[in-house]
C-alpha cells in the first residue's frame, strides 16, 4: 500500500478504537498540566496505528506524542498523535481526533485526520489535494470580519509567564472576526480552516504531532500555512494559516509579533 | 428583423453540441453556446460552424450547425433569449445560479437530476425552471472518420426529448409533456437508462475498454447489464406500476442503444464522477435501495456498484475513490464515503457479498 492508503487505513483503525472505548471508564494520567493527560485508550490507539504502519513501512522514523521519537535515519518521518482532543475525548465532548502525518527532509508531504464520532475524513497528499470523505475540499475567500477564527494554546512547556499574550491575542482575534473558537483539538481546528468552516487558524509553542497533518490538508486545501519549529527539543511550533490575503489583513490589524512564523 | 427565436445552450458538449441543434431547425431558431473548456470555445468561435451527426441503421446523418454565439461563461447576457437549456452536467448548475436567475423565459434542464427545477426555484425565487429528458445517448466525441471532416464532429443517436410542458413556448422537435408522463420517462431514464448505463460503463472500463459497445461485446459483460436491466424493469414495474409492455420495450432498446458500434461513447464519460453515481438516491446505490424495498436482491446491480467502487481513473475528479476503496475496510468504505448505515439492508447485502462481488470482477478483469 502507498503512504497516503497505509496513513487512512490506521487513521481509521486508531478512530473506531476511540469510538468504541468513548464515554467509558479509562485511566488517566496528567503528564505536563491540568490540560496534558494521556489515557490508556490514546496508547492503545498509538499501538494499533504503529502496528498498521510498522507493517508496511517498518524501517521509518516515528515521531509520536506517547512514544516520542524513534529515529531510524530514514529521509521520512510519521508524525503520530493517536488522539488528539484527550481532555475533550475525556469529558464526552466529540471533538477529538486520530492525526498521521508524513514528513520527509521536515516537509510535510501527507495528512490524515480522523474524527470517528462526526466520521469527518480529511486526508490530503502534496500535489494531489484535500479531501473529506467523497469531496474535494478548497479554501474560500472572505474577509476576517466575516468568518470564525480557531486557536490553540501553549502548553506548559512553553513559558508560562507569556500566557496572558496568548488571552490578549485570542480577545483581540475575537473582537476582529465573527468568534475566535478554542475546541481543544489543534488537529481538528486546521481541518476546519481546510473545509472553510473557518477563515484562520494559529497556535502558539503546539506541539508537532498536533498539527503535522494539518499543516497538509490546509495547504492542499489552497491556504497559505506559515509554520516554524520553534523548540525542537520539544517539536514546539507557532504557526499562523488562512488564505494569503487574510493573513495579511490579520498583519494589518493586530500586532501578532508574539507568534514566531 | 428576425423572427427566429433565439435559445442559449450553456454546455457545447455531448448533448449541447451533439443533440439539440437537431431540436431546433436553423429557419426558425438561432442557437448560441456557453462553454468554459476554452479550445471548444475557439474552435467555434473560429470555424463558425460544426457538423453533428446522427447515427441510423447504417452509418450516420449529418447536420451542419451555425452557431450564433459561443460564449465563455458571464459574458452571455440570459435575458437576450426566448428560451435556455442547460446540458452541463448536474454539478455544475448551481455555479449557474446567479445567471440563470436573471432569465425571464424558460430554462430547461437537459441533466441527469429531476429535483433541480425545485432547488433553482427555492434559491432563486423564479419560477421559470422545468425538466427535460433527452432520451438519447450522445457521445461527447466521434470517431477519427469524422473528426477529420471536422474536429468538433460529434456523434449522436435518434430519440425523444420529453420535457415539462410548462416550458412549452421554447417549442422545437420536443414533446411537452405533462408531469405523469414525465414522471414515467424519467423513471424509465433513471432506472432503465441511467442504471445499466453506468454498469455497462463500469465494467468495460475493468477490462480496459474505450467505447461502451466494446464493453459489451463481451459476453459476461453483456449479460450482467442485461441482468441489471431486468432487475429494474421488475422493479419499477411492481413499485411505480409502470406499464410492463412499456418497461419491457424500452429495456430491449436499452441494450441495443449500449452495443451501437457506430455511437462511440467514451466510457470515461458514462462512468465520470462516481461518487455522483453512487449517491443514496442515486442510479446505483438508490436502485438497489429500490429493489431491496421491493423484494428482489439485485445481484447484478451489486455487481455494478462494485465495478463502480473499482473503478481507477486517475482523469476523473473522483479519482480518490482508489485511494479510498484500497485504504479502508468494506463496513468503513460503506458508512464514512457511501453514507451507508450500517443497519440498512444494502449495507449488509454488500457486506455479506463483498468479496464474492470482487471475485467476479476480477474474474472478467482478468479474462
Amino acid at each position: 500500500m502507498n503512504r497516503l492508503t497505509v496513513a487512512i487505513n490506521a487513521a481509521v483503525a486508531g478512530g473506531n478504537l476511540l469510538k468504541e472505548h468513548y464515554g467509558k471508564v479509562f485511566k488517566e494520567r496528567q503528564k505536563e498540566s491540568l490540560r496534558d493527560v494521556v489515557t490508556d485508550i490514546d496508547e492503545l490507539s498509538e499501538n494499533k496505528i504503529l502496528d498498521i504502519i510498522k507493517k508496511e513501512y517498518p524501517d521509518e522514523s516515528f515521531l509520536t506524542e506517547e512514544s516520542g521519537l524513534h529515529d531510524q535515519d530514514s529521509e521520512g518521518m510519521w508524525i503520530i498523535d493517536a488522539l488528539d482532543g484527550t481532555v475533550n475525548y475525556i469529558h464526552g465532548i466529540p471533538m477529538f481526533c486520530v492525526s498521521i502525518s508524513y514528513w520527509k527532509n521536515m516537509e510535510p508531504e501527507l495528512g490524515v485526520i480522523y474524527n470517528p464520532i462526526s466520521e469527518d475524513l480529511y486526508y490530503a497528499q502534496k500535489n494531489l489535494g484535500s479531501f473529506l470523505n467523497q469531496k474535494k475540499i478548497n479554501s474560500h475567500l472572505l474577509e476576517i470580519n466575516k468568518n470564525l477564527c480557531v486557536m490553540a494554546f501553549s502548553g506548559k512547556a512553553h513559558n508560562p509567564k507569556e500566557r496572558s499574550k496568548e488571552f490578549e491575542l485570542f480577545g483581540l482575534l475575537n473582537d476582529l472576526s465573527q468568534g475566535c473558537l478554542r475546541t481543544g483539538s489543534a488537529a481538528i481546528n486546521l481541518s476546519y480552516l481546510a473545509e472553510g468552516k473557518c477563515g484562520l487558524a494559529l497556535g502558539k509553542a503546539n506541539k508537532l504531532w498536533d498539527i503535522a497533518a494539518g499543516i497538509v490538508i490546509a495547504q492542499e486545501a489552497g491556504l497559505d500555512v506559515q509554520f516554524k519549529i520553534t523548540n525542537k527539543e520539544n517539536f514546539l511550533v507557532d504557526y499562523i494559516a488562512g488564505s494569503s490575503e487574510m493573513i495579511l489583513e490579520l498583519r494589518d490589524n493586530i500586532d501578532i509579533s508574539y507568534l514566531d512564523t | 428583423m428576425s423572427n427566429k427565436k433565439n435559445i442559449l445552450v450553456y454546455g457545447a458538449g455531448a448533448i449541447g453540441r451533439g443533440y439539440i441543434p437537431w431540436l431546433f431547425n436553423p429557419s426558425d431558431y438561432t442557437l448560441s453556446f456557453v462553454e468554459q473548456d476554452e479550445s471548444i470555445r475557439n474552435l467555434m468561435l473560429e470555424n463558425k460552424t460544426f457538423k453533428t451527426f446522427m447515427t441510423t441503421d447504417v452509418g450516420y446523418k449529418e447536420l451542419i450547425c451555425n452557431p450564433h454565439n459561443c460564449f465563455m461563461p458571464g459574458e452571455e447576457n440570459p435575458l437576450d433569449y426566448d428560451g435556455i437549456i442547460t446540458a452541463v452536467g448536474p454539478r455544475q448548475i448551481f455555479d449557474l445560479r446567479d445567471t440563470l436567475s436573471k432569465a425571464k423565459c424558460p430554462v430547461l434542464f437537459f441533466e441527469n437530476d429531476a429535483s433541480l427545477p425545485e432547488k433553482l426555484m427555492s434559491l432563486t425565487g423564479n419560477d421559470n425552471f422545468f425538466f427535460g429528458i433527452p432520451d438519447v445517448i450522445t457521445s461527447n466525441t466521434a470517431p477519427q472518420s469524422l473528426k477529420d471532416l471536422d474536429p468538433l464532429a460529434i456523434v449522436t443517436e435518434n430519440g425523444t426529448c420529453f420535457s415539462d410542458q410548462g416550458a412549452s413556448i421554447i417549442s422545437g422537435d420536443i414533446a411537452y409533456v405533462d408531469n405523469a408522463e414525465l414522471h414515467k420517462q424519467w423513471m424509465a431514464k433513471l432506472y432503465m437508462h441511467n442504471t445499466p448505463h453506468c454498469i455497462a460503463a463500469y465494467l468495460g472500463a475493468m477490462i480496459g475498454k474505450e467505447f461502451l459497445h466494446e464493453g459489451m461485446i463481451n459476453q459476461r459483460i453483456y449479460s450482467i447489464v442485461q441482468g441489471a436491466m431486468a432487475e429494474m424493469e421488475d422493479t419499477i414495474v411492481d413499485l411505480y406500476g409502470i406499464d410492463r409492455e412499456f418497461a419491457s420495450w424500452y429495456g430491449h432498446k436499452e441494450l441495443d442503444r449500449f452495443s451501437n458500434e457506430f455511437l462511440f461513447d467514451p466510457i470515461s464519460r458514462v462512468a465520470r464522477e462516481p461518487f455522483r453515481k453512487l449517491g443514496l438516491s442515486d442510479r446505483l446505490i438508490g436502485a438497489a435501495q429500490l429493489c431491496l424495498s421491493a423484494g428482489k436482491i439485485p445481484e447484478n446491480i451489486l455487481l455494478g456498484i462494485m465495478a463502480a467502487f473499482l473503478y481507477d481513473e486517475v482523469k476523473d475528479e473522483d479519482f480518490h475513490i482508489k485511494i479510498l476503496i484500497d485504504a479502508l475496510d468494506p463496513g468503513d468504505f460503506l458508512q464514512l464515503i457511501i453514507n451507508l448505515n450500517p443497519h440498512e439492508a444494502l449495507y449488509k447485502v454488500m457486506i455479506d457479498r463483498w468479496e464474492n462481488l470482487k471475485n467476479i470482477i476480477g474474474d472478467i478483469e482478468n479474462e
